[in-house]
This record gives C-alpha cells, sequence and structure tokens, in this order.
C-alpha cells in the first residue's frame, strides 16, 4: 500500500483503522474457536463413551487414528466417493467450460442458466428431489447413488471455476502451434492442456472438498451406505469418540498441507 | 432405584487397534488413488445378492457392540464380516429401506435391528424372512419370556438382541433432589432443562402411565391428555428438546437437569459422572426390545446363523452386555458373569442390567397398535416435536 | 482481462464440437437434476396409496398436499427465512471488514490470510456445529463468560438469551448458521475488492478527504457484485438447511429443512415432502431473480 503521499491521518481516522483491524482479528478468533475445540478434545481421555467432558489430557487417541472400525470404513467410503466425483466433474465441468468459452453456438445462456441453477438450489431441494427420482424409478440407493449426486453439484462448480479461470487466456498460440504443423492432439497436450491445467486442478480439488464434507444431499441418497458426515450425524446421537476429533484434525491438518503444496507449487510455475 | 456405582469399564477401547497406523495409511492411499481396484471394491457390497458367499453384514445401533467380540468373530467364522452402525431412529430407518424392502430387493444387510414394534410391522408386511432356528442351537439359551412376544407370535421371525428400561435420568447435582415420578419432568424449576425422546412409545408411555392410563392397552383417545402434556410443556419452553441417544451429552454437561432415559445408556453415562442417576418412575416405567430380523432380500442365511449362535453363546453375551449395559435376552450371562472379574461381579448384582421380578412388575410394553392407530399417533406426535 | 469483444473474436464456430463438448455435463445435469426436479413436480402433486410402500404413488394432482403443507407448515418456512435473513445480514456484518482488511491491509500475507479464512471448514459441517454445541453449553465458556459478566439480565431482555441459555435457542441456531455459511461471504466479497485499483481508492480519499465518504462513494459500489453472489451463496444454502437447528435448536426452532427431512426420510410421506421442496426451490428462484434485478446484476454467479 502506498502510504507515503497520503495526508495526515485524522485521530478518527487511526481510530477507525485500529478499530477494523481489531475487529478482523476478533473474527478470526471467532473463525477458529470451533476448531480449537475440536483438536484440544482429540487429546481427551474420556472415561465412559462419550467424549464431551474434559477428563485428562491423553496421546492415546493418537496412536492409531485409522484403527478399524465404522468411522475409518466411512473416511474410506468418503475417500473414494470424492476421488471418484471429483475426477468425473472435472472431466465433465471442464469439457463444458472450454466448450462454453471456446466456441460460439446456440444455446450458450440456457447452458449457462443449468449450470447455474444446482448451486442456486438449496441442498435439500436437490437431495429429496434426487431421492424422489430413484424411489419412483426403482433404483436402489447406495454407493452409485451417492456418487451420482456428487458429480452432479461437483461439475456445476468445476466448470464455472474453470470457466472463469481460462477466460482471459490467449487463446491465438493454440492457433498458432497448429498453423506451425502440430497436429490437434499435439497442440492440446503442448499448448492447451499446460494453460488450462492450473484451473483444472483448483477445481478438482474444490470438487473433492465439496464431496467429502457434503451431508444433506447424500443424507438423502445414501440408502445403506455411510460417508464420514453420515457416520459424525449417526454418532452425534450417541457416541461421539475421540477417533471422530482425531480423524477431522487429520482430515484439517491433510487440507492444509495440500494448500501450502499448492501455494509452493504456484511459485514454482511462476518463476518459470 | 438409583445406578449402584460402576466399577471403570470392563472390555478394552473399542477403537484401539492392534494393526499399526502404517497399513491403514497405506490402505487409504490405494484406496485414494486406484482407480479400478476402486470399482472392483465397491461391487463387493452386492456380494450377498449372489450365491453361498463368505460375506455377512450386521447393520445396527451405535455402541451396541464391543471391537473385541467382532475381532474374535471374524477370527472365529473366517467370514468377510461387516458391521455397521446404521441405526439412528426406527422411523428414519424404516423410511431409508422400504422403498426397497417394498420392492423385495436386497438392503445391503442381512441382519438389521429395529426396535421390537418396528420388527412388527416388518413381520406384518411380510419383508423379512424366518430366523434359521435349525442351525443356530444356542437359541435355546433365548430367555422364556421372550420366546413368542408379542410382535412376533409364532418367535418365527425374531430374535432378541437386547432389551433396556425407558425411565427418568437425572442430574443430581442439577436437580437439587432426587426425582420418582414422570411428573417430576413437568416441574417449572426444571423449565428449558427438560428432555424427551424422539422414541415416541417410551416420551408417550411414560407420560400416559402418569395420567393414570394404560400404554399396554393404548389408544389414540387414551392418549390424548398425555399429548396435551407433552405439547402444552413444549410450547412453554419446559421441554428443551426431543431427541435420539444424544441426550446422553445434555444429560452429561449440565445442560439437561432431568430427562426421558435408557437403563443402559445411563450405566454407561454414571461411569464419567456418577451423580447422574436413574429411576423408574413411581407409576410405572416402560420396557422394550431390539430384535434381530432377516430382510426378505437377504440369501446369507448360513452366515446369518453362525453369528446369531455366536451372539447367544453365554460367554459371548455376557461379553457383549458388560460393555453395552442393557439387558440380555440369553440365559446364563448373569452366572458367566459373577464368575468373571471384579467388575462384571459388580455388573452381575446391578439392578438395571439383571432387573428381578419385582422390577420388571413395574415396568410397560407399549401396546401393538394397528396401522390407522399408528399413523395417528404419530401425527400428533411430530406435530408436537416441530418437524 | 480481455473484453468481450476480444473474447468473443478467439471464439471459433466449429460445428458440433462444442456440443460434443458439452454433451456428457449436460446429459448429466438434465438427467440428475431437471428430470428430477418433474419427478418431485409429480410427486407433490400425487397421493400416497400405501402407508408403507413408497412406491406406490399415483398421481392424481392433489393440490391439496399444497394447500395442507401451507396451513401446517407456514411458521417453519417463515422462520427460515427469517433466520437465513438474519443470518445473511450477521455474515456481512462479519465478513465485510474481514475482506476488507485481507483486501486493503493484507499486503504480502493476503494469502496467508485468505487460507486462515478457508482452513477452519477443511473439518466437517457436522463436527464445527457440534464443537458450537460445546462451546454454547449452558456450562460452556460463553455462557459462563455471560454470567460472570452479569449480561444475561440484558441479553434476557432482548431475546437473545431465554431461560439463563444459549443453546436450543433461536439465538444459537442463527450463530451457527452465520458461522458455517461466513467464508460464502467472505470470498466473493474479497474477489470483487481485491480487484479495485488500489490507486482509485486513494484518489477518493483525496477527493472526498474522509474515508467513510470514500468507501460509501467508490468501494461499496464497486465491491456489490461480490455481496451480492455472498448474500445468495449464504441465503439459500441456509435457508434450506436442517443441520443447525437440529443441533443448536430447539423444538420451537424448527425450520423448512428440518420438517422437509423429516417428513421424507423419517416419516416416509414423499407427496408432503416433495411439495415444501417443490415449494422452497420456486420462492428462491423468484427471490433470486428478484434479488439480481433490484441490483441490476445479470451475471449471476
Amino acid at each position: 500500500m502506498s502510504t507515503g503521499s497520503q495526508p495526515p491521518e485524522t485521530a478518527l481516522g487511526r481510530a477507525g483503522r485500529w478499530g477494523l483491524t481489531a475487529f478482523a482479528a476478533a473474527g478470526f478468533v471467532y473463525l477458529f474457536l470451533p476448531i480449537a475445540v475440536i483438536v484440544v478434545y482429540s487429546f481427551n481421555k474420556p472415561r465412559g463413551k462419550f467424549n464431551i467432558i474434559w477428563q485428562e489430557f491423553t496421546l492415546d487417541n493418537w496412536k492409531s487414528p485409522f484403527a478399524p472400525g465404522p468411522l475409518t470404513d466411512a473416511m474410506v467410503l468418503s475417500l473414494k466417493v470424492a476421488a471418484i466425483s471429483a475426477v468425473v466433474a472435472t472431466i465433465l465441468g471442464t469439457l463444458m467450460a472450454l466448450a462454453l468459452v471456446r466456441y460460439r453456438f446456440r444455446g450458450g445462456v440456457l447452458i449457462g442458466l443449468l449450470l447455474v441453477l444446482p448451486i442456486t438450489t438449496p441442498e435439500i431441494v436437490m437431495g429429496s428431489s434426487l431421492a424422489t427420482l430413484f424411489i419412483s424409478r426403482g433404483v436402489q440407493r447406495g454407493f452409485v447413488t451417492i456418487l451420482i449426486a456428487h458429480v452432479l453439484f461437483c461439475t456445476s462448480f468445476v466448470a464455472l471455476t474453470v470457466k472463469a479461470r481460462i477466460r482471459g487466456f490467449d487463446w491465438n498460440l493454440e492457433d498458432a502451434a497448429m498453423d506451425l504443423g502440430a497436429s490437434p492432439w499435439r497442440t492440446f497436450s503442448r499448448v492447451t492442456l499446460p494453460l488450462i491445467t492450473p484451473g483444472i486442478l483448483a477445481a478438482g480439488l474444490l470438487s473433492f472438498a465439496l464431496s467429502i464434507d457434503d451431508f444433506i444431499i447424500t443424507f438423502f441418497n445414501s440408502g445403506s451406505e455411510e460417508t464420514f458426515p453420515l457416520r459424525i450425524f449417526g454418532a452425534s446421537r450417541t457416541q461421539i469418540s475421540p477417533q471422530i476429533n482425531v480423524l477431522s484434525t487429520v482430515v484439517l491438518l491433510g487440507s492444509i498441507t495440500l494448500m501450502l503444496v499448492g501455494v509452493v507449487f504456484r511459485r514454482r510455475t511462476d518463476g518459470h | 432405584m438409583t445406578t449402584n456405582p460402576v466399577p471403570p469399564r470392563l472390555s478394552g477401547g473399542p477403537l484401539l487397534s492392534r494393526r499399526t497406523l502404517i497399513a491403514r495409511m497405506s490402505a487409504l492411499a490405494a484406496a485414494g488413488v486406484v482407480g479400478p481396484g476402486l470399482l472392483a471394491a465397491c461391487g463387493s457390497d452386492d456380494e450377498s445378492a449372489g450365491g453361498p458367499s463368505n460375506a455377512l453384514w450386521h447393520d445396527n445401533w451405535p455402541a451396541y457392540m464391543d471391537e473385541e467380540t467382532l475381532d474374535l468373530f471374524r477370527k472365529d467364522s473366517g467370514l468377510d464380516f461387516k458391521y455397521t452402525e446404521g441405526f439412528n431412529d426406527n422411523n428414519e430407518y424404516f423410511a431409508k429401506v422400504q422403498a426397497d424392502l417394498a420392492a423385495k430387493k436386497s438392503i445391503g444387510p442381512d441382519i438389521i435391528t429395529p426396535t421390537f414394534w418396528l420388527a412388527a410391522r416388518l413381520i406384518d408386511l411380510g419383508w423379512v424372512q424366518e430366523v434359521p432356528f435349525d442351525n443356530i442351537p444356542n437359541a435355546a439359551n433365548l430367555v422364556p419370556q421372550l420366546r413368542k412376544p408379542a410382535w412376533d407370535p409364532d418367535g418365527r421371525f425374531s430374535l432378541p438382541y437386547a432389551s433396556g428400561m425407558t425411565g427418568i435420568a437425572y442430574n443430581i447435582a442439577e436437580t437439587g433432589r432426587e426425582l420418582t415420578s414422570t411428573g417430576d419432568l413437568f416441574d417449572p424449576a426444571f423449565k428449558g432443562r427438560v428432555g424427551m425422546l424422539l422414541e415416541m412409545r417410551d416420551t408417550v408411555g411414560l407420560t400416559m402411565l402418569l395420567t393414570g392410563q394404560d400404554p399396554t392397552k393404548a389408544t389414540f383417545e387414551g392418549a390424548t391428555e398425555a399429548f396435551s402434556m407433552i405439547e402444552d410443556a413444549t410450547s412453554s419452553g419446559q421441554i428443551r428438546q426431543f431427541t435420539g441417544n444424544d441426550y446422553m451429552d445434555d444429560l452429561a454437561t449440565g445442560n439437561y437437569a432431568a430427562c426421558i432415559g435408557w437403563s443402559g445408556d445411563v450405566l454407561q453415562l454414571s461411569l464419567d459422572n456418577p451423580d447422574i442417576r436413574f429411576v423408574i418412575p413411581d407409576e410405572g416405567g416402560m420396557q422394550w426390545s431390539d430384535v434381530m430380523v432377516i430382510p426378505s432380500g437377504s440369501t446369507n442365511a448360513a452366515n446369518t446363523a453362525k453369528w446369531m449362535n455366536y451372539l447367544y453363546d453365554p460367554e459371548n453375551a455376557a461379553r457383549i452386555t458388560s460393555y453395552v449395559g442393557y439387558n440380555t435376552p440369553v440365559e446364563g450371562v448373569q452366572a458367566v458373569m459373577a464368575a468373571g472379574d471384579e467388575a462384571q461381579q459388580a455388573l452381575a448384582k446391578s439392578q438395571l442390567l439383571f432387573p428381578d421380578a419385582a422390577t420388571l412388575d413395574r415396568l410397560s410394553v407399549f401396546a401393538n397398535l394397528d396401522p390407522e392407530a399408528e399413523a395417528a399417533f404419530d401425527e400428533r406426535f411430530s406435530e408436537i416435536t416441530g418437524a | 482481462m480481455t473484453s468481450r469483444g476480444g473474447e468473443d473474436r478467439s471464439k471459433r464456430s466449429a460445428g458440433i464440437v462444442p456440443y460434443g463438448l458439452l454433451s456428457p455435463g449436460i446429459l448429466w445435469l438434465l438427467l440428475f437434476f431437471l428430470v428430477p426436479l418433474v419427478t418431485l413436480g409429480r410427486t407433490s402433486l400425487s397421493v400416497k396409496a400405501s402407508r408403507f410402500d413408497p412406491n406406490d404413488i399415483r398421481l392424481t394432482w392433489e393440490l391439496s398436499n399444497y394447500t395442507n403443507a401451507i396451513g401446517d407448515y407456514s411458521e417453519q418456512f417463515l422462520r427460515s427465512f427469517a433466520y437465513a435473513g438474519i443470518a445473511t445480514v450477521a455474515c456481512i456484518l462479519i465478513g465485510y471488514p474481514i475482506a476488507y482488511v485481507i483486501a486493503f491491509r493484507g499486503g504480502r500475507y493476503r494469502n496467508v490470510l485468505l487460507g486462515l479464512v478457508v482452513i477452519p471448514f477443511f473439518t466437517s459441517f457436522l463436527i464445527r456445529t457440534l464443537a458450537w454445541v460445546n462451546v454454547l453449553s449452558d456450562k460452556g465458556p460463553v455462557v459462563s463468560a455471560i454470567e460472570y459478566l452479569q449480561f444475561s439480565g440484558l441479553l434476557e431482555s432482548l431475546g437473545i438469551m431465554s431461560d439463563g441459555r444459549l443453546l436450543s435457542t433461536h439465538t444459537a441456531v442463527v450463530g451457527g448458521l452465520t458461522y458455517n455459511f461466513l467464508p460464502f461471504m467472505i470470498l466473493p466479497i474479497y474477489v470483487s475488492l481485491e480487484k479495485i485499483d488500489l490507486g482509485l481508492a486513494d484518489a477518493a480519499k483525496d477527493l472526498y478527504n474522509n474515508g467513510w465518504q470514500a468507501f460509501r462513494k467508490v468501494v461499496l459500489p464497486l465491491s456489490l457484485p461480490g455481496l451480492f453472489a455472498g448474500s445468495l451463496l449464504t441465503f439459500i444454502p441456509a435457508s434450506g438447511d436442517f443441520v443447525n437447528a437440529k443441533f443448536l435448536g430447539g423444538p420451537r426452532n424448527t425450520m423448512i429443512g428440518s420438517v422437509i427431512q423429516d417428513r421424507f426420510l423419517v416419516q416416509g410421506d414423499l407427496p408432503t415432502a416433495a411439495a415444501l421442496s417443490f415449494m422452497l426451490m420456486i420462492i428462491m428462484t423468484i427471490g433470486t431473480l428478484i434479488y439480481a434485478r433490484m441490483l441490476g446484476t445479470d451475471d449471476l454467479i
């Protein structure tokens, strides 16, 4: 920020500035308050089955975060669902984004609307309508229906994210490569793909995050399968074990690591 | 009657693993990364649909089974045994599976564990199959009073898993006095600090007893007064929340002073907090059973029989009972526990775990409602609970 | 950024190629988004022929499903919009200053600060809500602090506390909604603030010689698209939520999502659930369009 050329600040202005910064700092405390509770309780040693009251500090819960059991099974299922739906949604969404940005065709506005609608529809409407379809068609709800639902809400996000990211690119490079005699495939893999990869990766990660945390839509379409959020919902009604806190903290740390990797990766690619 | 002080928990922590972290991590990594392997793994859920297999799936209530028993059985039987905790609420579970059951499709699990009234409905609808008693010799250990229960008059379609009592649970540090009656829940001193259960038969049954009605012969008319009492207490803010098992959090943290509760939970909870007590109200309490039934789409009778037989072995049942804290339907468990270690011996004397005849006499089982009456009860109850 | 004209020039018209690229995604959206909405509409006009068989649903143009649903649940509808509305305003009040500080005062720590906004939301939605149950409980830190500072009387009279508690009240539900959807407010506002040329902001300050005036006349109007997107991304999911009401509210704080969830997943009453869902969607769509028109924004997201 350039502050050098500004007129001297009034006392009121300075107080406002400080007040604003203090407010934002308090905002961050607010954001992290429940997270602190989650992490702290992962070190609790409950005497009964309920991790509700602080008893004493222990590291035991951390010795085997992936101990076999329903919670780990649910986590594995969630990872599977998130991985598959992120891949499928990223492919579907990226293709749509490419078409929308690169080509002129009829019906573009309608398609844009179709992409936005799933995002502006409350989750409970999407979840219940999809479940209604499955029930009326006699489709058994389970793994496949969870995937269908997740791909659905991820696709829109991917298409819009990728679209926003690649809108400003200089596509003449593509034409230049073709003019120089590169085959369409070679052009795509050597020119187009490197251009759009960061956007696609970001969209894929977003899909993964959306999928792994989805509760409401999955709740309607899961049948007898149980994803991680569903297991927590079940556990919240009976047995909130420290393992839930441990796994949540692991997910948190994993996400932070991924984010840091992303930052480093971006720095490097920017450097070239 | 209040809970006996209960010794520290007997069975090992259910969540402690004997496998290494690394093995699990690599399994996770493989699951997250290897595409084709994934799809193959997903397909394995449908195994139960084809011929004799090694698979078995039991869907049960949470905190209803110790990890050690599962390990032992898996080792013993060599079965690929899937155990899930998909039951949170009977109505919710029914709504989840009814479409498939009605269409005579497999719902996945080979054994499910509804509460007695839902089992009765499933049996009536013909959506469950006979229990393969021929291959369950240990079923002879079933206590006589549950052999031909009202929900399964021939005793052919179900096998009890566990029973329990519904009464008043309270935190004496918050109430400041012992409670003796369901009427105490309506005491204005506890305004906003009283909980009731979403399990309609427990909440309405207990309140009916308070109003002098007999829930074993419940009619919608007979329940009118009970419903109005609950409704008034809800709109006045006396009742803070209607919940499933999660009332235990609120009781333990002191959000609730008192609530309707289940015996086994309170037994467990008193480990954390000796101030938490359970009482069968003077007017009487409710009794219920969760029972195992086999959905009609399951084709795993042989494996199902192995597991049920295992559960009905008194040694195994004693281990499970020590962990779960509910009343076992298996005869001989009390004797096994009385001969067990110190902690088990103490549990063997608990009136909550092994109620005597005088205690059982004060309990009622909610009437078997016909569909119209049930619909009326459900409708009225969900109107009150606000959703 | 390229201008619209430049973008168009780079676009090709290549016959069926775009349709080929679009078709898998479109197919998915049609099959699993639009078709289900049609089924939902059908179901909302049907009767359940048998109490226990959800497959046995007959289309009888049962408009009474709607009139009954409005009669029985208008309270929950209104409550949902009120809660979601208050939560959205709260998100703006909390989120705007945070976004502003990150965008204009963050300097080279901008990305780190943005990361800090997002990180809490890498834990599961449910776990976060359950953590609030812990924080707001009767013996928890917040209530204890209020009691220590003797604010409870004031908060009771303001209707924020009731019977000396926060948990299982409307305050807790709105608070949970605010917390859970806050990043959906902060991020879009940040994006629109980030685009504002710092020189422009400084020039405005010089011009008005007053930070507040400069903000009101220059920065705020330029950040309206972000505010618009953030409000939608907060209000829409908040009004359809039932998780916060379930964990943080009591029987008098249920929202329309709670009812739909209960009707559908607990009572197995698909026609009523479908009618409620359908109404919720229609209200949301119309509301969004009016809101877009009011703010003069054509680009929805």
